[in-house]
C-alpha cells in the first residue's frame, strides 16, 4: 500500500471529542425551536410514484417494444433453454455416477479423505430425497456463476486499467451488494419473464461484485517489476495483459469466484420466490407448513453445496483447507481416461444391475428431532417457571429498554441534530472527506420520505451489532486461547453464515415473539461469525515477542489481554465489526418478515404490493445507510492501524 | 412413482399429446400450459386438479411456484398462462393495472370457493374473558390490555401478517375507538409461528386470519365479534365493520383463448365449492400428496370436472 499511513491516534482524544460533540449537539437540540422533529414528510421528492409510472408504462407497452421483442425476450429464451438442457443432462446421469464422479474429482484435488467426504456429501442430497431439487439449484448456480465470471472478469480488467472506471464502479458494486433482492424481483420479472431466467438474473446481480473487485485488485497488485520487464521486451499492452497481468492475477480472480459462489448460494431461497424452484423452494414449502426440521434439511443441503464448492474452489487457488490434501496424492489413477473408465464402469454396472432410484430403506431424515427440539425450546425456554428469565422476558426487556426508547428518541429528535451527529461521527472516523457524504446521504434518506423508518432500522442495527460484539468478542478471545475451541467453532460459524436465514424465521418468532427482537436475533446469528473469527485472528497474530516481553514484566492475564493483545488486535477486530455491520444490514429484509418493521417491512411491501417505487425508496435508504456505516467503521479500523504494519 | 416411470409417463404423455394435436383437435398452438402455484395449499390443490384435467385433454402442464403478486407480470407476458385463486381484496392495484389497464391479463371468472377475512382469537381467550372477544369489550382500555405486548406498551396488539393483505384494521380501530395498535408480523409464516407460540402457553392473541385455511385444523380459533358487514359501511369511506366475503376469481393470460382454446374453456369453466377444496386440504393433512388429494377428489366428483370440458 502506498497510501498515506493513517495516523495512529490513541483512545482518549477522540472519545473526548465525542463527548464534546454530544454536549454541543445537545445544546443545539435545546436551542432549536419547538416542533422540529422528524424530517418533514412534505419534502418527500416522490421518487416512488415516478418509478411506478415507468413500470406501468413498461407493462402496457413492452409487447410493442423492439428492445423487448428482439433483446430481452430472445435473451431470456436462450438462457432458459441452456438451463433446462443442463438440468436435463444432470438428471439423466444416475445419482450413483454423480456420487462416484464427484468423489473422484475431489479425491484428485483434496486427497482420499476429501474424496470420501465429497462422495458422502453427494449421498446426503439423495438420501434426504432432495436430489432433483439439488440438481436444479446446482444448475442455476453453475450458469449463474459462469455468467458472473463472463461479465465480471472483463469489467474487473477495465476497472484495473482505468482509475475513473474504478472510482465510478465502487458505489455501483456497493449498491448491488446491499440493495435487498426483494426490491428488484418484480422489475427483473418484467424484463426476463418467469421461473429460471429472472432467478438467474437476480443471482448474477447479487453475486457479481466480488469477482469484479478481486479481478481489479489482482491486476493492480501485479508488481511493477514484472510489468517493466514485460515492457522492456517490447510487449504491447494487450500482450502485457494476457501474458503478465492476468496469469499473475489468477489466484485473486479465483478468490473472487469463490466469494461469488458463496453469494450466489445465499440468494437461493429468495430466488425461489420468483420460481427458481430447487432447494430454495423446498425451504419455502417447509416454512409454509411450519416444518422447521424439513426447512433445516434443505437448508443444510445448501450449506453442504456451499462447503463443497468452497473447498473445491479453494483447492484450485492452491490453499486446500481440508488438511493433508496435495495434488497427486489422491486416488490411484493417473489420468482422466482412467477416471472416465471408472465412471463408465459404474454406469454400466448400475445399468445392468437395474439400479434406478436410491433405495428407500437407506433414506433418512432428521426433521423430527429438530421439530421436537423447537417444541421443547418453546415449552421450556420461553420462560423458566414464573421467573422473569427466558427468551420471552428477554425479548420484552430488550424491547422496553433497548429498541423502543432508541427508536422513539431517534425518530422524534430534531432531524438536523441527527444529520449533524452523523456528520460528526463521520469526521471522527475518517476526516473531512466523509462528512459531506454522510450529511448528504442522511438528507437524501429524508427526501426519499424514509426518515422515520430509517431511524427504526438504525436503532435495530445498533442493538444487533452491540449484541454481536458483546457475545462475539469474548468468544473470539476464548477461541484465540484454545486451539480445540477454534477448530470446533469453525464449522459452526461456516454453517451460520451459509444456512438460509429463512430456516430461523419460525423458531425466532416462537421464542422471541413477533416484533423487532426476533429479527435482531436472526441478524446476530447471521452476522456474528466475522467478529468471532477476526477477534481470534487478530489476537493470534499479535507479535509473539511483544507478548513474551510483557510476560517477563509479570503482567496478569487480564492486563495482557486489555493492555496488549486487544489494542494491538484492534484493526483486525474492527474489520470484523465492519463486516458484521454490513451483514446485519443485509438481514434487514428478513427482519421485516418477522415483525421488524422499519425499512425491511417497507421493502417487503414493495414486493408484496407490486409497489416497486416504494421498494426502491426503502432499498435506496438501506444502501445509503449501509454505505455510511461501512465507511465509518472502515475509517475507525484505519485509525487503529499501527504505523508499523504499513510499508513492507 | 419412481423417477424413471414418471419420465416414461411424461414421454408417453408428450407423444400422446402430439398424436392428439395431429388429430386436429383444437388444442391450439400453445400445447404447454403453464400454471401459477401460489404459496398456499388451496392454490396447490386447485392447480393439481386443473393440471389433471388439462393433461387428460392432451396438454402438457408446467407448474411454476410463484409469489401471488409476482405472478401478475408473468401472466401478462404470457410466461404463465393462468392462476386460479386470486383474493380480490388483496389485488385491487393489480386488477387496475393488469386487467382494467389492458396490461395483458383477463379475468377468468369466479373460482366458486368463497373466502372470508376476519379477526380471530384462540377460543380459550373468550372462555376466560368474554369481554375480550368483542369490539365493545375492547373500547375499555383495561380489557384491551389483555393483548398488550412489550412492543405496543399500554395498548393491545392487533397482529396482521403479510403487508400485501388487504387491511382496514386502522380504520376499524379508529372508528370503533378500540385501544389497539396494529403490528405487522411481516409474513404468514411469522403469524403462524406467533399463533403456535401463544397457544402453547395459553397467551391471548388477536390477529387477522381467513377461511378456508388449514390452520383451523391445528388451532382452536373463534371469530372476534365486529359489527356485521354492510355495503353502506364500506361505501361511507369510514369502515367500522367486519370484512365482506371474498369471492375468489381466476386470472388468465389474454393470449390464451387464441393460443389454446380448449384449455381456456376448461380453465374458465373450472369451478367448485369451499367444501370441495376443504376436502382436499383434509387429504393433505392426512399425509397425501397434492396430486393424490386431487385424484381422490376427482374420483368422487367426476361429474363436476367432466362438465368443465367443452363438448
Amino acid at each position: 500500500m502506498t497510501s498515506l499511513a493513517p495516523q495512529s491516534v490513541g483512545w482518549r482524544r477522540p472519545l473526548g471529542y465525542l463527548g464534546l460533540a454530544v454536549v454541543l449537539l445537545g445544546g443545539l437540540a435545546w436551542l432549536l425551536p419547538e416542533g422540529i422533529g422528524a424530517f418533514p414528510q412534505e419534502w418527500d421528492v416522490g421518487l416512488g410514484p415516478a418509478v411506478n409510472e415507468i413500470q406501468q408504462w413498461w407493462i402496457s407497452n413492452r409487447r410493442d417494444l423492439g428492445v423487448y421483442l428482439y433483446f430481452f425476450d430472445p435473451l431470456s429464451g436462450s438462457i432458459d433453454w441452456l438451463l433446462r438442457a443442463l438440468e436435463n443432462l444432470l438428471m439423466a446421469i444416475p445419482w450413483y455416477v454423480h456420487v462416484v464422479g464427484v468423489g473422484m474429482v475431489f479425491g484428485r484435488w483434496l486427497g482420499r479423505a476429501g474424496g470420501l467426504a465429497a462422495g458422502a456429501g453427494m449421498v446426503y442430497f439423495v438420501a434426504l430425497g432432495l436430489w432433483e431439487q439439488s440438481v436444479q439449484t446446482f444448475a442455476l448456480m453453475t450458469v449463474g456463476v459462469a455468467l458472473a465470471v463472463a461479465i465480471g472478469v472483463p469489467v474487473g480488467i477495465l476497472a484495473a486499467r482505468s482509475d475513473r472506471v474504478h472510482r465510478g464502479l465502487r458505489p455501483v458494486l456497493d449498491s448491488m451488494q446491499t440493495l435487498p433482492a426483494f426490491v428488484y424481483l418484480i422489475p427483473v420479472l418484467l424484463f426476463f419473464g418467469v421461473a429460471r431466467v429472472p432467478s438467474l438474473i437476480a443471482t448474477v446481480i447479487y453475486a457479481l461484485p466480488p469477482v469484479i473487485r478481486l479481478t481489479n485488485l489482482g491486476i493492480r497488485q501485479v508488481p511493477t517489476e514484472s510489468l517493466e520487464a514485460g515492457l522492456m521486451f517490447g510487449s504491447t499492452s494487450g500482450q502485457l495483459l494476457r501474458k503478465v497481468q492476468l496469469p499473475q492475477a489468477v489466484p485473486s480472480i479465483l478468490a473472487g469466484v469463490n466469494q461469488t459462489i458463496m453469494m450466489a448460494l445465499s440468494i437461493v431461497v429468495i430466488a425461489a420466490m420468483i420460481g427458481a424452484g430447487g432447494l430454495g423452494q423446498e425451504v419455502l414449502l417447509a416454512l409454509r407448513h411450519q416444518e422447521v426440521g424439513r426447512a433445516v434439511e434443505a437448508g443444510m443441503a445448501i450449506v453442504l453445496m456451499a462447503v463443497m464448492l468452497d473447498r473445491f474452489s479453494h483447492s484450485l487457488v492452491g490453499q486446500g483447507r481440508m488438511g493433508g490434501g496435495h495434488h497427486g496424492e489422491g486416488l490411484p489413477y493417473r489420468n482422466w481416461w482412467i477416471a472416465g473408465g471408472v465412471l463408465a464402469a459404474v454406469a454400466i454396472a448400475g445399468w445392468t444391475l437395474g439400479w434406478t432410484d436410491y433405495p428407500t430403506a437407506l433414506q433418512f431424515s432428521y426433521a423430527a428431532p429438530i421439530d421436537g427440539a423447537v417444541d421443547w425450546a418453546r415449552d421450556n425456554l420461553y420462560q423458566l417457571g414464573n421467573l422473569p428469565v427466558g427468551t420471552g422476558p428477554f425479548s420484552d426487556f430488550l424491547t422496553t429498554y433497548g429498541t423502543r426508547p432508541m427508536r422513539l428518541y431517534l425518530s422524534e429528535e430534531a432531524w438536523p441534530v441527527v444529520v449533524l451527529f452523523f456528520g460528526f461521527v463521520a469526521w471522527w472516523a475518517s476526516g473531512k472527506k466523509l462528512v459531506l457524504g454522510s450529511v448528504v446521504g442522511t438528507v437524501v434518506i429524508g427526501l426519499l420520505g424514509m426518515w422515520t423508518l430509517t431511524m427504526d432500522t438504525l436503532s435495530q442495527t445498533v442493538v444487533a451489532v452491540l449484541m454481536a460484539i458483546v457475545i462475539g468478542l469474548p468468544l473470539g478471545v476464548a477461541a484465540s486461547r484454545r486451539d480445540w475451541l477454534e477448530r470446533g467453532m469453525r464449522p459452526v460459524l461456516d454453517t451460520l453464515q451459509t444456512i438460509p436465514s429463512f430456516c430461523f424465521l419460525v423458531p425466532v418468532v416462537i421464542l422471541f415473539n413477533v416484533g423487532r427482537i426476533p429479527g435482531i436475533i436472526a441478524s446476530v446469528l447471521y452476522a456474528i461469525p466475522p467478529v468471532i473469527r477476526l477477534t481470534n485472528l487478530g489476537i493470534r497474530s499479535v507479535d509473539k515477542e511483544i507478548v513474551e516481553a510483557s510476560e517477563s514484566f509479570g503482567v496478569t492475564r487480564r492486563q495482557k489481554l486489555w493492555k496488549i493483545q486487544l489494542p494491538l488486535a484492534m484493526p483486525t477486530v474492527l474489520a470484523g465489526i465492519n463486516q458484521t455491520v454490513m451483514l446485519v444490514l443485509a438481514m434487514v429484509v428478513i427482519a421485516g418478515l418477522v415483525g421488524g418493521a422499519g425499512l425491511g417491512l417497507e421493502a417487503v411491501k414493495g414486493l408484496a404490493r407490486s409497489d416497486t417505487g416504494l421498494g426502491f425508496e426503502a432499498g435506496a435508504s438501506i444502501v445509503i445507510l449501509a454505505m455510511i456505516l461501512d465507511r465509518i467503521t472502515q475509517g475507525w479500523a484505519a485509525r487503529f492501524q499501527p504505523p508499523s504494519s504499513e510499508g513492507d | 412413482m419412481s423417477k424413471r416411470s414418471t419420465f416414461k409417463a411424461s414421454l408417453l404423455l408428450a407423444a400422446l399429446s402430439l398424436v392428439l394435436a395431429a388429430c386436429g383437435d383444437d388444442l391450439g398452438d400453445v400445447e404447454t400450459i403453464k400454471l401459477a402455484v401460489n404459496p398456499w395449499d388451496g392454490s396447490a390443490v386447485n392447480i393439481a386438479v386443473a393440471a389433471a384435467v388439462l393433461e387428460g385433454e392432451g396438454y402438457t402442464v408446467e407448474r411454476v411456484e410463484i409469489d401471488e403478486n409476482a405472478q401478475w407480470a408473468a401472466i401478462a407476458a404470457g410466461d404463465l398462462h393462468a392462476s386460479l385463486e386470486v383474493w380480490p381484496s388483496g389485488h385491487a392495484d393489480n386488477v387496475a393495472s393488469y386487467i382494467d389497464g389492458g396490461g395483458g391479463v383477463v379475468n377468468g371468472g369466479e373460482l366458486g370457493a368463497v373466502g372470508k377475512i376476519g379477526w380471530w382469537i384462540p377460543t380459550y381467550v373468550v372462555e376466560q374473558n368474554p369481554a375480550a372477544g368483542s369490539w365493545q369489550g375492547l373500547q375499555d382500555p383495561a380489557t384491551a390490555q389483555v393483548y398488550a405486548t412489550a412492543e405496543t406498551g399500554d395498548k393491545g396488539q392487533f397482529l396482521i401478517g403479510d403487508p400485501s393483505w388487504v387491511s382496514y384494521e386502522q380504520d376499524i380501530i379508529d372508528n370503533l375507538g378500540l385501544h389497539l395498535e396494529v403490528a405487522y408480523a411481516g409474513s404468514e409464516e411469522a403469524l403462524l409461528a406467533a399463533m403456535d407460540s401463544a397457544t402453547s402457553r395459553g397467551d391471548p392473541l388477536l390477529f387477522y386470519w381467513w377461511t378456508p385455511h388449514s390452520a383451523f385444523s391445528k388451532f382452536d380459533l373463534t371469530a372476534f365479534e365486529l359489527p356485521p358487514y354492510s355495503d353502506e359501511c364500506y361505501a361511507s369511506g369510514a369502515v367500522d365493520c367486519d370484512y365482506p366475503d371474498d369471492v375468489l376469481f381466476k386470472i388468465m393470460w389474454d393470449g390464451l383463448e387464441e393460443g389454446a382454446p380448449t384449455a381456456f374453456a376448461i380453465l374458465s369453466n373450472f369451478s367448485y365449492t369451499n367444501e370441495d377444496q376443504i376436502f382436499m386440504l383434509g387429504q393433505l393433512d392426512a399425509g397425501l400428496s397434492v396430486d393424490e388429494a386431487a385424484a381422490a377428489w376427482m374420483d368422487a366428483n367426476e361429474s363436476v370436472w367432466q362438465a368443465w370440458i367443452p363438448g
